[in-house]
């Protein structure tokens, strides 16, 4: 366990060849000494009754064997997986960014992220889609549960070129239109979007009873702003050229940087939205186990 | 109350060429402006609001920091290049070393002493303090100002402990001040200064005096005066004139004017009138002011006077001498701030007779047929009747002056010797050498061409045996007439006793012949009496260390009627008196003037011991010249008695009485206006009276206070050092 978790960091990783290689090598990292699917099926069959104990979720209590026996039965179910899940990977231009502590650019690590998400929904036996988008839907791979599908996955992903804008609240919209049928949905993207556009999108996902995550990926230069010389910051997605003290400006990028955060928090909460940040130079073990621990 | 003028200097000022680093701040911005690094920026758009929120606050901050740090750069340089400011100083915008002339005052009245120090005392106290507050770098000149003049530190010294040295070994003198000398002799020295040390840029000259009116405004006229004003504006305008005013405006002052013996000569045979004159150059009357006669040190008699506010009284004393020799008399008027001018001395040598020679150049054995039977009359008229007779007259022909010791008459009447051998001419020129006294008379049998040849020259060109014996050059012999006397005004002391009295028939005793006589150009000679038509009839001149009287001519009658007229013997006594004045006079002398002695010796190298009146002590040498040496001493600045005491074989002992110029007893001060506008017209200079303020404050702060401004600027550069860094931390630059 210990070997297969010094793989887990960024560095290392980025060392590996192929993304597959790298999340077969993240997720065997994570499951190895779990038992449990961190993610849930709806449509399960029923094992057995068990008698109500206080702190258990009453959503499963069945109502019909109370109205008989005047006793609380929970149901049980045979966890049989048949999740369907969509990973949302950004592409865009500025997903490219990869500032010098960072071993992987953003994209790179959301590329790590989605292969091990993916792998590991495929190791449960459930079905995991694919979709990439800049302005526009750049390609699509639709669920599937055969351990084949990840071939396909990872292909997609790899042939991914970063080049264009962002522009997440239309794409939202139409996915949403699209991926109707109840699942989750797991978008990798550093989100730099206008908010408000972005939440309803997302929430167009919550109406169609799709369960969200968000994974906002960010380089640690975007967090820290650590520079300290004077800088021509170009601007990635046709943005214009700037030249800043950054030492003077530090202050309030972060103040700027730090409330565009706490609106998209703020928006996730609202919509019941999972909100993981993830620092690229951030181990992906601890990226991943802490949320998917925090799910079980 | 005189403004204080502030000054501003640099002492280093090519350091300043550093205030051009003031510029590296502002270039290092610019440069780092131009020096960045490229990086492509996925979050754009938080820095593009970032900025925008943030660019006039960044522009204020980094205007504020250039600011700071080009004036840490300028602050720097200049506490580097030890900016300074002075007090009293003139706007000096020049910088590097400074030359300062200190000129301390040095006449007697500096001694006055209102309080626990003298005017000097405080002139070299303020003179301590100027080179002590100086700085490091800067020279000194010292100058005393007396008369005459004297460089005590002449090239510029830039060792502040040996200035010190000599200003405390400064002694003032008993003289007064000779502005014009002193400026002249300043001048000299600045342009020297200039010259040969020209880091020394800048040049200020301190007069430290009490600006007496007497010294301060200088008796000048003509060329003279025209010759001083434009050395002092020279002097101006090389180096700052700072005037320093020591003295005090109402200061009370008593002096002993005058102290004289009424008689030529004194002999034990009669008593001695003294007259002596005392003056109130105060605004207080004195009543009951002693005055004490002292004789050879011994008080003995005072009297007490009345001394009106700004009169003078005179008061005589008579005193018999009894043993010959030389004799001091002192006479003291104690009881003011000034003491040098409270007394005065007077050397009297009394002899037992005066011994005259009277050679008789045409010698007759019948009564009043010589040609020097009347003046032997007119100079002894007693004659052989009186017991102590005061003058010993004795009788030669022409060949004692071959013949006998002349050194042994204190005067030899020539009267109708017809020529001169060129070794009797000899003779008579070692006889004035040693401070003998020659009368001559003429008459009919005088070969005026030998006289002009053997006795007669001019300065720098004398007669044929290269002597100068004779005030005048003998012409022709005057047309028989009658000739009548113009007295000239009775203004020469021969004559200065027959003022007023008509009765002695001076004027109106007629001359029927004489020698017309020719003065030679630029000679000392004097005409004493003339004649009416213009002819000099007496003409002195003193020659060596003796005095000649030419009279044009005769002693007897064949030439004048005068020898039986009432003015003869009066006139005849008064020569004498005059002649033997001479050295009467050269024991006499005013502060200053050389002590002049000749004695009859063939020795020479006889070692002299002068006791000063400060009682030191110098070691003389006499200087041999054939018969008779002298002794010559100049350094006379201190009044009192001087005691010569020659060595044997001379084995003698000769007083000097040095008394002051009482000119500068008169403390009037003057004015600054009237030294702007009388002494200085057209002079820049500073003047500071900083009596007062020295009694009151730690003294010379008045004077110069160099400010420590560097050393402000330095506090203040690390001030802004904190100041720089601290901002650098807030501002994030």
């Amino acid at each position: 366990m210990e070997n297969s978790r010094k793989y887990l960091d960024p560095k290392i990783l980025v060392r590996l060849e192929g993304l597959q290689l790298r999340a077969r090598l993240i997720v065997e990292g994570y499951v190895s000494g779990v038992h449990r699917s961190p993610f849930h099926g709806f449509s399960i069959e029923f094992a057995e009754h068990r008698e109500y104990a206080p702190g258990d979720d009453l959503r499963y209590l069945d109502w019909k064997v109370f109205g008989r026996t005047d006793k609380y039965y929970l149901k049980q179910f045979e966890e049989e997986t048949n999740l369907t899940c969509y990973l949302l990977l950004d592409t865009s231009q500025s997903m490219r960014y990869r500032s010098d502590a960072a071993a992987m650019s953003k994209l790179e690590y959301a590329q790590c992220a989605a292969a091990a998400l993916a792998y590991l929904i495929l190791h449960q036996q459930d079905s995991v889609g694919l979709v990439t988008f800049d302005k526009e839907i750049r390609s699509l791979v639709r669920a599937g549960s055969n351990p084949s599908h990840m071939e396909q996955l990872v292909h997609v992903m790899e042939e991914s070129v970063p080049e264009r804008k962002t522009a997440t609240g239309p794409i939202f919209h139409e996915l949403a239109e699209r991926l109707k049928k109840r699942g989750l949905v797991v978008v990798l993207s550093d989100l730099f979007d206008d908010v408000d556009s972005m939440m309803a999108g997302l929430k167009h996902f919550r109406h169609h009873r799709q369960e969200v995550i968000l994974m906002h990926v960010l380089d640690p230069a975007e967090l820290d702003f650590p520079f300290q010389q004077a800088t021509l910051f170009q601007g990635l997605e046709q943005l214009p050229e700037v030249l800043a003290e950054p030492r003077a400006l530090r202050k309030a990028y972060l103040e700027e940087f730090g409330a565009y955060v706490r609106r998209l928090k703020k928006g996730c909460r609202m919509h019941q939205i999972d909100y993981v940040q993830m620092r690229t130079d951030q181990s992906l073990e601890v990226a991943l186990s802490s949320y998917l621990a925090s799910r079980r | 109350m005189p403004t204080p003028i502030y000054a501003f200097g640099i002492a280093h000022l090519p350091m300043l060429g550093w205030l051009a680093a003031a510029a590296a701040p502002i270039l290092i911005h610019l440069w780092s402006r131009r020096k960045y690094r490229e990086m492509s920026w996925a979050a754009m758009e938080y820095l593009l609001v970032a900025v925008k929120r943030q660019t006039r606050r960044i522009r204020f901050e980094q205007w504020l920091l250039l600011a700071v740090r080009t004036l840490l750069v300028v602050l720097l340089v200049l506490a580097v290049a030890e900016p300074y400011w002075e007090r009293a100083g003139f706007a000096l915008t020049s910088a590097g070393r400074t030359h300062r002339v200190l000129v301390v005052d040095a006449s007697y009245s500096m001694a006055y002493k209102p309080a626990d120090k003298n005017r000097f005392d405080r002139a070299k106290q303020l003179a301590r303090q100027i080179v002590e507050q100086s700085r490091q770098g800067d020279a000194f000149t010292l100058v005393l100002m007396a008369r005459p003049p004297c460089v005590v530190v002449g090239t510029p010294s830039m060792e502040p402990g040996e200035v010190l040295e000599e200003i405390d070994n400064l002694k003032r003198t008993d003289t007064t001040i000779d502005l014009p000398a002193t400026v002249s002799m300043i001048r000299q020295l600045v342009q020297n200064a200039r010259r040969e040390n020209p880091r020394l840029t800048q040049h200020e000259v301190y007069f430290l005096t009490d600006l007496g009116r007497v010294g301060w405004v200088p008796e000048l006229t003509g060329a003279a005066a025209a010759d001083f004003q434009r050395r002092s504006r020279e002097l101006a305008e090389s180096a700052a004139l700072i005037v320093i005013d020591l003295g005090q405006p109402a200061a009370e002052n008593l002096a002993i004017t005058r102290l004289r013996s009424l008689e030529p000569v004194a002999t034990p045979a009669q008593s001695v009138d003294l007259e002596t004159t005392l003056k109130n150059f105060g605004g207080q009357a004195r009543s009951n002011q002693p005055v004490e006669l002292l004789i050879d040190g011994r008080r003995v008699e005072q009297k007490l006077v009345e001394l009106p506010a700004g009169g003078e009284v005179s008061v005589d004393f008579s005193y018999r001498f009894e043993t010959p020799g030389n004799h001091a008399v002192e006479v003291r008027a104690d009881g003011d701030a000034l003491e040098v001018d409270n007394h005065r001395w007077l050397v009297v040598p009394l002899r037992q007779s005066i011994r005259v020679l009277c050679v008789d150049g045409r010698p007759s054995g019948e009564p009043f047929r010589g040609a020097t039977d009347y003046l032997v009359c007119a100079l002894s008229p007693q004659g052989d009747r009186a017991e102590q007779p005061t003058v010993r007259v004795e009788v030669a022909g022409e060949s004692v002056l071959l013949e006998r010791d002349l050194g042994d008459y204190q005067c030899v009447f020539l009267c109708e010797v017809a020529q001169f051998t060129s070794s009797e001419a000899r003779i008579l020129d070692a006889y004035l050498r040693g401070g003998g006294n020659l009368v001559f008379f003429l008459g009919e049998g005088v070969l005026a061409e030998r006289y002009n040849s053997e006795l007669v020259g001019q300065p720098g060109r004398p007669g044929q045996g290269g002597l100068h014996l004779l005030p005048a050059r003998l012409g022709k012999i005057a047309p028989k007439g009658t000739y009548f006397i113009n007295p000239l005004e009775y203004r020469h002391p021969i004559v200065r006793a027959f003022r007023g009295g008509v009765e002695a028939g001076l004027s109106s005793t007629p001359i029927t012949r004489y020698f017309k006589l020719n003065l030679p150009k630029d000679s000392g000679a004097k005409v004493a009496l003339a004649l009416t038509n213009g002819d000099p009839l007496i003409v002195e001149e003193p020659i060596h260390a003796g005095r000649v009287v030419l009279v044009a001519t005769s002693a007897d009658t064949s030439w004048t009627p005068m020898p039986v007229g009432p003015g003869f013997v009066p006139l005849v006594q008064e020569l004498l008196a005059w002649c033997t004045g001479g050295r009467y006079k050269q024991r006499n002398v005013e502060v200053g003037q050389p002590l002049r002695a000749s004695v009859s010796t063939p020795a020479t190298d006889v070692p002299v011991s002068l006791q000063t009146p400060d009682g030191g002590s110098r070691e003389l040498q006499l200087h041999g010249d054939g018969d008779y040496a002298t002794l010559d001493y100049a350094d006379t600045a201190a009044s009192g008695i001087y005691r010569a005491r020659f060595s044997p074989p001379i084995d003698r002992t000769l007083l000097f009485a040095v008394n002051v110029d009482t000119a500068e007893s008169d403390l009037t001060q003057l004015s600054v206006d009237r030294l702007r506008n009388e002494v200085w017209p057209g002079v820049d200079f500073l003047y500071q009276t900083t009596w007062q303020k020295l009694q009151e404050q730690p003294a010379g702060q008045a004077i110069a206070q160099p400010g420590r401004l560097h050393v402000d600027l330095l506090y203040i550069v690390l001030g802004l050092l904190f100041l720089e860094t601290f901002l650098a931390w807030r501002f994030g630059h």
